[in-house]
């Protein structure tokens, strides 16, 4: 057993760069489904009926089917439809997109917990578009949601290594071609797990750091 | 489509369908069990259980299934695809349902357990006929969530060799190079499913604020 | 009544919400360093003219000037644009009912905010002056504070020092205690009343009969979303000149008196 990890050892560079991948992945599709979460959530309560409809679909939709489901409609699927993707693209495509409609939700849910008197105290002094969401709205939103937003993050850091399906190299993808090299297995995907639960633990930190701050001014 | 193929759809439904009940039914209890260890805190299990809940509510069920499919031959226990598919499952979801079971448990008054000791009622009872109740009415939305949960990762079962309808898909897609339609009507099969836990999970909850206002 | 220059002017307003008309032909003015109450019974529009002043609701019509400046409408009868309607309200100073302070800033912060944000004016100044505002209001010791640690009475004055680091022509108040615990109600109508005697221009809308007959230097009386009675506060309160305000008057003699009492 001590000799599978020295092996897991000395292919560390192989897993560190599946961790840096999942890491990148993670990172982007995070930052990406959140903007375009930004986009959906208004989109979500517009009185324009066609407007809030389809977002809505959107939104129900993506949460209605498997990742990994959609993962390969993106990958296998879409070329027969013209849109051709790498697994990179495919893989960052899909990640964002089915996540965004989570964000979505999770914006909308602090958007409506957010007290209106204190944005019509900002307007009333003169706040007005981009200051007013920037310096009224944005804090106490990312206080609230922040933990919310922390466990998403951790669900999309797991479902980045289904992408190992579109032979993505991040690391559950690493872990298995060092198992199948070298017949080490407990030895790569323990490590692996490690990892998974180390990054888990640092976003969970994160998060507190947020509680933290939420709690002193709550 | 062929028949053939629309069988195969079936066959792999029924294997979804099995595999999601089976993870379902065994998590729930052993969730519950390990929500006890904890809530109990029975020295050194405790911190057992809190280890084993840490880590498996951070590791992707795709890693956890390869990890035990082929590490747990190589250390001498032989396992199939489905044993191997049915204890990954079982794992991840008892992990996430021990914290959902743990909630309820933490919020549960402290004073009607102790009326419950005060009028001398033993252990087993105090927890089926005050406890168990009223904290299952308080999880069940989170736990029907999971159940979605869990129903949207089983695609991964493929990985190891399980038939279920994502391979299918994806086998009538290779033979057909026609990847897109067999795709859909596999999402066509699950998406119904999920919709109707979801919507129990929205009516249960519904149903839930409803008593309480009226009370 | 007219002032010659008044700080405030409003002509004609009237709102409805829906089919139901909350304003029906509001006039007023107000002139500088005058302190006007707006007394009335629920649901009399007393808030929603309050919230027309600054284009918090827009007037259906009707034309409202802050020192001789439009609000809301241009005089070529355009709507503003935000930027021009944000700069006007930085000249009309609010406190609200429910304070309003925002959460995630210190009480100190509270206070910068908007100067450094929006009137873009030196931190350093703004500080300076904003210490001495929270002095002036009595709460020196918690300027690093967060909202949520305060009373509502405290929080309330921190709210009128918020609005007067603006250093604004105008201050509105809509029922700034009405959210008070009855023992925290005094020390915030004691800043109100310092306020009126230091020359601020003030419209206040409440229910404290006895502030607004002691502190008012003018009183209007709204019911039903019209101007049905306005005055010097002494002559309404003691020989009211319509039936609708007697009935007022003794519906709240009760609560007056007793308000009086506890002081």
């Amino acid at each position: 057993m001590i000799r599978d990890f020295g092996i897991v050892w000395t292919e560390r560079g192989l897993l560190l760069n599946g961790l840096a991948n999942t890491a990148i992945l993670s990172l982007v599709s995070v930052v990406g489904a959140l903007l375009l979460g930004f986009v959906l959530t208004p989109a979500l309560m517009s009185k324009k009926p066609a407007v809030s409809r389809a977002a809505r679909a959107f939104v129900d939709g993506m949460r209605c089917i498997p990742f990994l489901l959609f993962a390969y409609i993106v990958y296998y699927g879409f070329p027969s439809i013209g849109i051709n993707l790498d697994n990179w693209g495919a893989g960052l495509l899909a990640l964002t997109l089915y996540n965004a409609a989570y964000m979505a939700e999770i914006l909308r849910g602090a958007w409506m917990a957010l007290p209106r008197d204190e944005i019509e105290a900002g307007v009333a002094f003169g706040f007005s578009e981009l200051r007013l969401f920037r310096r009224i709205i944005l804090p106490p939103l990312v206080l609230s949601a922040g933990p919310v937003i922390g466990n998403q993050l951790i669900q999309i850091i797991k479902d980045s290594a289904f992408l190992t399906i579109v032979a993505l190299p991040e690391l559950t993808h690493a872990a298995s071609s060092i198992q199948s090299r070298y017949y080490v297995p407990f030895a790569a995907f323990i490590t692996a797990v490690a990892l998974y639960w180390g990054l888990c633990l640092i976003v969970e930190a994160g998060v507190n750091v947020l509680r933290q701050l939420a709690d002193a001014r709550r | 489509m062929s028949a053939g193929d629309i069988a195969a759809f079936a066959q792999g439904a029924v294997v979804t369908v099995t595999l999601s009940f089976a993870g379902i039914l065994i998590g729930l209890p052993i969730g519950l069990s390990l929500a006890l260890i904890r809530w109990a805190n029975v020295p050194l299990a405790a911190w057992v259980v809190a280890l084993y809940v840490s880590v498996l509510r951070a590791t992707p069920l795709v890693t956890l299934l390869l990890l035990l499919f082929f590490a747990l031959p190589n250390i001498g226990v032989p396992i199939d695809p489905y044993s191997a598919a049915i204890l990954a499952l079982v794992m991840n979801t008892s992990a996430f349902n021990c914290e959902i079971w743990r909630a309820a448990l933490m919020n549960f008054p402290r004073d009607q357990y102790e009326a419950a000791q005060s009028v001398g009622m033993r252990a087993g009872q105090r927890f089926r006929r005050i406890v168990f109740p009223q904290i299952l009415r308080n999880s069940l939305p989170a736990l029907v969530n999971e159940m979605s949960l869990l129903i949207k990762v089983t695609p991964v079962l493929a990985v190891v060799g399980v038939v279920d309808i994502t391979r299918a898909a994806v086998r009538i897609g290779a033979e057909t190079y026609e990847p897109l339609p067999p795709f859909l009507v596999a999402v066509a099969i699950y998406a119904p499913i999920v919709f109707a836990l979801v919507s129990l999970q929205r009516w249960i909850e519904r149903r839930q604020v409803a008593a309480e206002a009226a009370a | 009544m007219t002032t010659s220059n008044p700080v405030l002017s409003v002509v004609g307003v009237s709102k409805s919400f829906g089919d139901n008309e909350v304003l029906s032909d509001v006039s007023f003015q107000v002139g500088k360093g005058e302190t006007v109450c707006v007394l009335g019974p629920s649901g009399s529009g007393k808030s929603t003219l309050l919230r027309c002043i600054n284009w918090l609701e827009r007037p259906d019509v009707g034309q409202i000037h802050l020192n001789g400046e439009p609000v809301g409408v241009t005089s070529g009868g355009v709507v503003m644009n935000d930027r021009r309607l944000s700069r006007i309200r930085t000249r009309i100073g609010m406190v609200f009912q429910h304070f309003a302070l925002w959460p995630h800033l210190t009480v100190l912060q509270n206070l910068m905010e908007a100067p450094v944000q929006v009137q873009r004016r030196s931190r350093a100044e703004i500080r300076d002056e904003a210490l001495g505002l929270l002095a002036k209001v009595g709460l020196s010791d918690k300027r690093d504070a967060f909202p949520a640690r305060l009373s509502g009475g405290q929080k309330q004055r921190v709210g009128i020092a918020r609005a007067l680091a603006m250093r604004p022509d105008l201050l509105l108040f809509d029922e700034p205690t009405s959210a008070l615990d009855p023992e925290l109600v005094g020390e915030v109508l004691v800043v109100m009343r310092d306020l009126a005697r230091e020359g601020m221009t003030m419209v206040i809308v409440t229910h404290e009969m006895a502030f607004a007959r002691e502190a008012a230097t003018r009183v209007l009386f709204l019911d039903r979303g019209r101007v049905v009675e306005t005055g010097a506060p002494d002559r309404f309160f003691s020989r009211p000149e319509t039936e609708r305000a007697r009935q007022f008057l003794q519906r709240y003699a009760g609560e007056g008196a007793s308000s009086e009492r506890t002081r």
